[in-house]
């Protein structure tokens, strides 16, 4: 029997120091150290030894069970670090480590969870609205009727008469009012469609409408608010700041608001066309038309309303020239984000 | 709106630089687009006097000519006709380069040497005409540079208008308002009381039979017109900021649009049927060519210019070929009329026909304008055309609205744009652009609006001019107040954002693709043709057919993007989307928009990691379904969402391979499925590689309750494994064995898992063996083996019973 042992275990060694490959480890120790291996089964014939050898057969099979564990696990560390390379046995810490490497979101996805955040944390509500939308939201409701002239400043694609793809996300201001009483404090981000495809438009983009509706609110405040945004969006405490007037038919006084430009820092440069400035949103007082649309009346409420684009946003911070980038999906690029 | 600044300087002086201008008009709300020096690349250009000319020996076509532009003279071969001596030109000296790009060198021109180039109008870019070389003053001195020599040093600045202020569609409009801030008095082209027009002793007549539509109508007559080309100066005008010449009457009623806003139009007199002109809607079935030579079929809302027997302008659009003045008409019928901005536009896009008229009128025109417009047209047609103009003429003032009185409260002024200015200043604003305001009582002022501003009506509309005047920039900023209140946030929203950072840590990028696709994916997916997925919302007017119609399912366009990312040599790929599917409603307007997330798989099982510690393994539908299982688990639904795979033809959609599919359920509904795209479908798109696909609803995945969190006591009791290797036939589902496990309820299992699936020799054809380690534990005490092998036996009856398994052995 001990005879057994010691030849079981000689055997076992001779086997582990010659083999080369991590899966002849795991086969020889099944062979030798498995429930139904060869040293159990010896182990099996202990109760037929004589009792007064039993201890000392039991202990020292165990210690050789023990011994060939402990040979096995080092042969098996030893195997899989020349398996890459280590020298002597030692990991080569210079080789890469063993990534699961992510992916990562869309940048529109990623600026307008950051514009959405900033409002959130202002307190804002996101809400959002359907893409196929009636013409009364888009345009009607909007103090947009029929055959007005500011028709022209969106190219829209119609379903037919009636319905069309939304022009912008301000659609969800009627939506909301006509839900909500006073205060208001919302935010829609969504996909916009317009007609028009070049290296600065594509037919889909994505806004952010945010509006903010209650007794006594101003234009002060809409300054205020949307000094907050750029200063965090841009994460600028001093950016530049300046309000345009400009039209817009759901809006009075409508205003376009430009930030000192980020990337020459209002120096002027290609990117602002030497100005020091980049447009960023439109924003303006909500137009007493609209609030009666919705049967908030003008005299008791006021409000303000904004808007802007996030891949405009996305073309800023990260210095990208083609807007069609964004929808060819193309790894190279979404990669780097 | 474009113009220069030496037009502007016709009607204001100015000695601001123009940077300041147009920064000043920009914070005005007039967008200064574009500021750019003209002429600046013709300052090479020189001006040459001929000396003499000759005939080319070798070519009937060309002369010599010998030019000097100062001293010496030397030779330059020109074909143009009108090459004379003594006459002052244009030359492109050897080393110049043209404003087209090419370099000018001194070359020999069949065999005879030619020392730079005489130039026309169009070579240089100036117009159009190329009859000749170009024709200086004699008051240029030859060497001059050309654009010195003939004025054309120039600043062309572009405003980018807002449909609010049709007044600014005119040189005087903008000049206005830089009267406004810079205070000073405008010089204007009509300086005359305006002649009375009330229609006696002209041999015409006109009649406005519809004044709302055209509110105001003044016409006058000029005889014995001579029509030829402008002069210079008008020609530059309009040159200045890109608008072609063509003779003298035309120009004269271009410029008086560009210089007042008001467009004007001029008929030929003598054929006008009945000398007469009548203003009406159009009748039923009438037609007229419009001068661009289209035949209009005309609507019964349309407004029109009629003579004694047919139409003979679309009214504030275009005027008609049979009363166009050309270059025998002697006698013209002058149009300045004001009409209904909505008629106007609304004829306009439905004769599908924009003008710079039509331009102008839809957004407004001042009524008062017309008769002031049409004076200044008659002087430059009397000294320019050599015009006789008829005393007297028509002004047809019926459709014209008294203007209201305004009323603006101080105190609602700074309550809206946050400011505290009192009656004095806000008074001081708006008289600064022409408005007219009188005191009502301590917060009440009285507004008269000129006429000019078509765009201010109401009370914010004076508020806004307020703001704008006293510059956004020193309104104060502050924060709104505003009572505390818990934001309900869009439901879903925040499941999206956390299934997109699960993917995400799967290593998979987001992409997004237009809502609109190519109506022929339904096609390339092989779908039936009665497949309700076919049923899509339609674009009237889509970019091109391959943005058609609204998507109906995800996969196509990643399918399209993955072809996209291996045509380019990325072929390891996980891509997914979140985003919206339409389903047009039966008797509803607006179709059902479904919240979808999707994916595609394909390529290396471990993409971005060194080879040196993954094999290359591709990936395969457990990669795919593994994904989908940990978004299950991770929103907590993979207790009431099950998988079932379905491999009957019938219930495979043609664009999954057969044994691929995977559906997810609840009870009762379709949650999404997973599977292998067919191979006829890769090749459709041009995919030479497996891709496994899955695609769940976002909305249905929020609508389902997820299993609460509730805390269960740690375990007391070590568990004890025992492990059942079964053979089963091949049709049995290895996961089946997990559920009949599962469904048996034995209180003592506490976990069940399958570690090994075997075909071989030794289990039979047709059969494999599941090898499945059950984890038994009880919560009162330490299991014995009595215990454990009494529910293990009668679990392993159960599996050999319901799915013809025999037990292989005891592992």
């Amino acid at each position: 029997m001990e005879q057994e042992l010691l030849q079981l275990q000689a055997e076992a060694e001779t086997k582990l120091s010659t083999l080369e490959d991590l899966k002849d480890l795991e086969e020889l120790r099944v062979r030798y150290l498995g429930r139904k291996g060869l040293f159990t089964g010896l182990l099996r014939q202990l109760g037929q030894v004589a009792a007064e050898d039993r201890p000392r057969l039991g202990k020292l099979a165990n210690q050789i069970k023990e011994d060939l564990d402990q040979k096995f696990t080092a042969r098996k560390s030893e195997l899989a670090a020349s398996d890459i390379g280590g020298a002597e046995g030692r990991d080569d810490l210079s080789l890469p480590g063993r990534m699961a490497p992510f992916g990562c979101l869309h940048p529109v996805t990623q600026i307008m969870d950051e514009v959405c955040s900033i409002f959130i944390d202002l307190g804002f509500a996101v809400a959002e609205g359907p893409d196929v939308e009636l013409d009364y939201y888009n345009f009607e409701a909007l103090n947009i009727p029929k055959h007005h002239p500011a028709r022209d400043m969106h190219d829209t694609f119609y379903i037919n008469d009636s319905i069309l793809l939304r022009t912008h996300t301000s659609p969800m201001q009627i939506r909301a009012m006509e839900k909500e009483r006073p205060p208001l404090r919302i935010i829609a981000p969504g996909k916009v469609y317009r007609c028009d495809s070049d290296i600065t438009h594509t037919p889909m983009f994505h806004q952010v409408e945010g509006f903010l509706v209650d007794r006594k609110v101003s234009f002060a405040d809409l300054k205020g608010v949307l000094a907050v945004f750029c200063q965090k969006m841009f994460d600028q405490a001093d950016i530049g700041l300046r309000f345009r007037p400009s039209f817009f038919p759901f809006t009075e006084p409508s205003a376009e608001v430009d930030i000192g430009c980020v990337i020459c820092r209002g120096k002027g440069c290609r990117v602002c066309k030497q100005t020091g400035w980049l447009e960023i949103l439109g924003a303006g007082m909500i137009d007493p038309e609209v609030l009666k649309m919705v049967d908030y009346d003008p005299e008791e409420f006021s409000g303000f309303a904004f808007g802007l684009g996030i891949e405009r946003i996305a073309m800023l911070k990260y210095g990208i020239d083609d807007i069609r980038l964004f929808y060819e999906n193309d790894l190279r690029f979404l990669n780097q984000f | 709106m474009k113009f220069t600044l030496n037009w502007l300087k016709e009607y204001i002086d100015l000695d601001l630089p123009v940077d300041v201008v147009a920064d000043k008009l920009t914070m005005l709300g007039l967008e200064v687009d574009n500021v750019d020096e003209l002429y600046q690349e013709l300052e090479v250009i020189k001006v040459a006097k001929i000396i003499d000319v000759r005939p080319h020996p070798d070519a009937d076509r060309l002369s010599l000519c010998d030019v000097t532009v100062g001293e010496e003279t030397f030779q330059v071969v020109c074909g143009a006709p009108n090459a004379r001596p003594e006459l002052l030109t244009a030359i492109a000296l050897p080393g110049s380069t043209m404003p087209g790009g090419l370099m000018v060198k001194k070359t020999a021109i069949r065999g005879q040497e030619s020392s730079g180039m005489l130039c026309s109008e169009k070579d240089l870019g100036i117009s159009e005409d190329h009859s000749g070389i170009m024709e200086l003053p004699d008051i240029s001195s030859p060497g001059q540079s050309l654009p010195e020599a003939i004025s054309l040093r120039d600043t062309l600045i572009e405003v980018d208008l807002t449909p609010n202020r049709p007044d600014c569609t005119s040189v005087i409009g903008i000049a206005r308002e830089i009267a406004g801030f810079t205070g000073q008095k405008m010089n204007l082209p009509v300086k005359n009381d305006l002649p009375k027009l009330n229609g006696e002793g002209v041999p015409f007549s006109v009649e406005v039979l519809d004044p709302e539509d055209c509110p105001r109508y003044a016409a006058r007559l000029l005889k014995n017109v001579s029509i030829g080309p402008s002069p210079w100066w008008l020609r530059k005008r309009l040159l200045s900021i890109g608008l072609r010449p063509i003779n003298n009457v035309v120009d004269i009623t271009n410029l008086v649009m560009l210089e007042y806003g008001q467009p004007l139009h001029a008929f030929d007199f003598d054929r006008l049927g009945g000398s007469k002109i009548i203003v009406r809607r159009a009748r039923g079935g009438e037609d007229i060519v419009t001068l661009d030579g289209e035949k209009r079929e005309l609507d019964q809302e349309m407004l029109l210019i009629c003579d004694a027997e047919k139409p003979v302008a679309v009214a504030g659009v275009m005027g008609g070929e049979n009363s166009e003045v050309m270059d025998s008409t002697k006698n013209i019928l002058l149009e300045s009329a004001c009409f209904n901005p909505l008629s106007v536009r609304r004829t306009a896009r439905h004769l599908n026909l924009g003008t710079e008229a039509s331009y102008r009128f839809e957004r407004g025109v001042d009524p008062e304008l017309a008769p002031r417009a049409m004076e200044r047209a008659v002087q430059l047609l009397v000294e320019i055309a050599g015009a006789e103009a008829v005393d007297n003429g028509y002004d047809c003032v019926a459709g014209i609205a008294a203007r209201e009185i305004i009323k603006l409260r101080v105190s609602r002024t700074n309550d809206l744009l946050g400011l505290q200015l009192n009656s004095m200043e806000i008074t001081r604003c708006l008289e600064s652009i022409e408005l007219q305001v009188a005191q009502a009582d301590d917060d009440t002022l009285l507004v008269t609006v000129p006429s000019f501003r078509v765009d201010l009506e109401r009370e914010v509309d004076l508020i806004e001019e307020v703001a704008r005047l006293q510059g956004y920039n020193e309104i104060p900023t502050t924060m709104p107040i505003v009572p505390m209140s818990f934001p309900e946030q869009q439901p879903g929203l925040e499941l999206r954002k956390k299934l997109a950072a699960m993917l995400v840590s799967q290593g998979f990028y987001e992409a997004i693709n237009y809502s609109f696709v190519d109506e022929n994916y339904f096609d390339r997916l092989k779908l039936n043709d009665n497949d309700p997925t076919r049923k899509a919302v339609t674009l009237l007017n889509p970019l091109s057919e391959d943005q058609k119609i609204m998507r109906t399912m995800m996969l196509p366009s990643l399918l399209q993007n993955l072809s996209r990312n291996t045509s380019r040599q990325n072929n390891d790929i996980r891509l997914f989307e979140i985003g919206k599917v339409f389903h047009p409603v039966v008797d509803e307007p607006l179709p059902n928009e479904n919240m979808r997330v999707a994916g595609v798989l394909s390529g290396r099982r471990h993409p971005g990691s060194s080879l040196l510690h993954f094999e290359t393994a591709a990936v395969d539908v457990y990669d795919c379904k593994g994904i989908v299982e940990s978004i299950l688990q991770e929103v907590r639904l993979s207790k009431v969402v099950t998988s079932v795979s379905r491999n009957e033809a019938s219930t495979v959609p043609n664009y999954i391979q057969p044994d691929s599919y995977i559906v997810f359920q609840t009870v009762d509904k379709q949650l999404g499925a997973l599977g292998k795209i067919d191979n006829d479908v890769l090749k459709a798109f041009g995919i030479k590689q497996d891709v496994f696909f899955f695609d769940l609803d976002l909305d249905m995945i929020t609508d389902i309750q997820p299993e609460p969190k509730s805390f269960r006591q740690l375990p007391k009791f070590p568990s004890v494994d025992r492990d059942i290797a079964l053979v089963v036939p091949e049709a049995v589902g290895a996961g089946e064995l997990l559920s009949a496990i599962d469904n048996a309820r034995e209180a003592l299992v506490e976990s069940v898992e399958i570690f090994d699936v075997y075909r071989g020799d030794s289990v039979g054809a047709g059969n494999k063996s599941v090898a499945i380690t059950l984890t038994y534990r009880s919560a009162e005490q330490t299991l014995d083996d009595s215990t454990v092998n009494k529910v293990h036996q009668r679990l392993i009856q159960m599996l050999e019973k319901d799915f013809q398994g025999k037990l292989r052995e005891a592992v």
